[in-house]
């Protein structure tokens, strides 16, 4: 039987739209946002409490839109920019069990056990750093949402001065799920792996969510095409071929 | 992150386990006020209707008490626990009276006398008063009478599962750690340790530590045994302020992480798992024989401030 093999091409166009179907969501939370801001009854130079109190049903019903594949959305403020609150999130779920979303609360005490690091966090630095949109994950979200998620964020800037992120988080098995549905039966192996060469999602059973895969292609039977504007890249391996993705 | 926690890990006997009910109950920490400079978070309540920020290690903290005793002895190991993790922060304020011991499901006799007993250990400072109530004061010598007292309470073969436990869930957590962290979890875990080292006091190493464990667990990709790290590091923290942070644990304790995440790095799951479970082992061993000094009767400082015999013994080549 020869196989024509197919290339990554259609598996990247259904993640590349499940992926915008998120960037969505955040792009349309920080509309609000930037609503918000600009449309206040009096005009603040500076983002306030208040601010994210107003965004809240806004934030809401954006995630009440998106249910589908996003589990949490919500604002992370820049460390030091409001007047009372060294470190805020504003930041909204459905927790397992409930119908309607609640506030995720996070204990923000550096000297705790339990702090919530996110000026490390890779899905808050990488986009202060860049500029530029980003996906965590996977990664268990410890001292958070207990959850193993991916992490959409983009960075708010106004005026030149940033603001925070703006984020989704995806369950991976949720993300997982649709995605192998839209990709349906295949002869190849399909795998999305992150920069940190961390599978995001596989159709095999050898490289599976959060595995780390080498680059390696000794016989060249890989082939791989990048995401754009994402930190992704999807790899295509015939699997008549008997050529599993080698471990690191 | 209230519920995710409570409908998936109940508590199952655990002195500080995991919250059973704690969305109606957030309302008993809602009121806490902070005391403390500009590094805790502070919110205007009368900006924002949600309530303080939490943590699922801080709503654990006001769960309802599982050990079905009702002694007040089970609250004095609750909030000692948690004010060594910093949970509760150092000059916080606890809930009233009539709300904490609702929250904790005991009755607000048996808080009282908690609290009483707190006071005199000087984990707990009264102020009366408009602006008066409870409120906790991070007492070093305090908790490590408390954990004394503990580890002399708990019998031999308690210490040992416990040991045995945490080996289980962490020796796994770093082999799996070792096939999947990534370069950057690896940077992090580095520099978890390096605030281990330059940790000023007991207690904040004590929960850097509990930090690099839960860190491990998260970098071996598994949700459920970061969610298993983070309740045995409330338990353990109930014995484990006395004696193994100490300086002369502390120091070969820095020596075995890094060994552990020099093995991660370089991807050698057996050695990360072995190190592990050998150190936890040893620290246990350290922590039975101070129980069976104390059950002797013996002076446990003798122990405690010099080098562990059980360092001294060899048994770490």
């Amino acid at each position: 039987m020869t196989g024509v093999v197919a290339g990554p091409g259609p598996f990247a166009v259904a993640a590349e739209s499940l992926v915008e179907r998120v960037f969505g969501a955040v792009d349309a939370v920080k509309a609000r946002l930037l609503d918000v801001l600009t449309t206040g009854p009096t005009h603040r130079e500076h983002l306030q409490s208040n601010d994210l109190a107003e965004l809240r049903p806004g934030l809401i019903e954006v995630l009440a839109d998106h249910r589908e594949i996003v589990v949490g959305m919500g604002m992370i403020v820049a460390p030091g920019l409001l007047p009372n609150e060294r470190r805020r999130l504003e930041w909204w779920q459905y927790a397992p069990g409930r119908e309607q979303p609640s506030a995720l609360q996070v204990d923000l005490n550096p000297d705790s056990l339990g702090f919530y690091d996110y000026d490390a966090a890779e899905w808050f630095s990488v986009p202060r750093r860049s500029g530029r949109r980003h996906i965590v994950g996977p990664y268990v979200d410890a001292h958070g949402t207990d959850r193993y998620l991916l992490t959409f964020t983009a960075p708010v800037e106004v005026d030149g001065t940033f603001l925070g992120v703006i984020g989704a988080d995806v369950p991976v098995s949720r993300f997982e799920r649709r995605l192998l549905g839209t990709w349906g039966e295949s002869a190849v192996e399909v795998t999305i792996i992150n920069t940190h060469g961390r599978v995001v999602m596989s159709n095999c059973a050898h490289a599976l969510s959060g595995d780390l895969v080498s680059d390696i292609d000794p016989d060249g039977s890989t082939v791989r095409v990048d995401l754009p504007d994402v930190p992704w890249h999807v790899r295509v391996v015939d699997r008549s071929a008997g050529l599993p993705i080698p471990p690191v | 992150m209230s519920t995710a926690k409570t409908s998936v890990c109940s508590p199952v006997g655990t002195s500080c386990g995991i919250a059973r009910g704690m969305t109606g109950r957030l309302g008993a920490t809602a009121g806490i006020r902070r005391q403390r400079g500009p590094q805790v978070s502070c919110y205007d309540r009368s900006e924002v209707e949600v309530p303080a920020p939490i943590g699922a290690g801080r709503q654990a903290v006001f769960a309802p008490l599982d050990d079905g005793s009702g002694r007040s002895e089970a609250v004095v190991r609750r909030l000692g626990s948690a004010i060594a993790l910093g949970l509760i922060a150092d000059g916080e304020q606890l809930p009233a009276e009539a709300e904490l011991a609702t929250s904790l499901g005991v009755a607000t006799v048996t808080l009282r006398e908690a609290l009483s007993d707190l006071r005199r250990r000087g984990l707990v400072e009264t102020r009366r008063g408009r602006a008066g109530g409870s409120f906790v004061r991070l007492s070093e010598p305090a908790l490590s009478a408390l954990s004394r007292s503990r580890v002399r309470e708990l019998g031999s073969a308690d210490l040992r599962e416990l040991g045995e436990f945490h080996a289980a869930v962490a020796g796994t957590a770093a082999r799996l750690a070792a096939e999947r962290a990534s370069g950057h979890e690896i940077g992090r875990l580095s520099a978890t340790l390096d605030r281990f080292e330059q940790a000023p006091t007991t207690a904040g190493r004590r929960r850097v530590e509990g930090r690099y464990f839960i860190e491990v667990a998260a970098a071996a990709q598994s949700v459920r045994l970061t969610r298993q790290e983070i309740e045995l590091q409330s338990e353990l923290a109930e014995l484990q302020l006395f004696p193994s942070h100490t300086a002369g644990w502390a120091k070969v304790a820095l020596e075995r992480y890094r060994a552990v995440v020099d093995a991660i790095g370089t991807r050698d799951g057996a050695l990360a798992r072995r190190l592990t479970e050998e150190w936890i082992g040893t620290r246990t061993l350290g922590m039975i024989e101070v129980h069976l000094a104390l059950m002797a009767g013996a002076d446990p400082a003798q122990q405690v401030d010099g080098v562990p015999d059980v360092l001294e013994g060899g048994t770490l080549g």
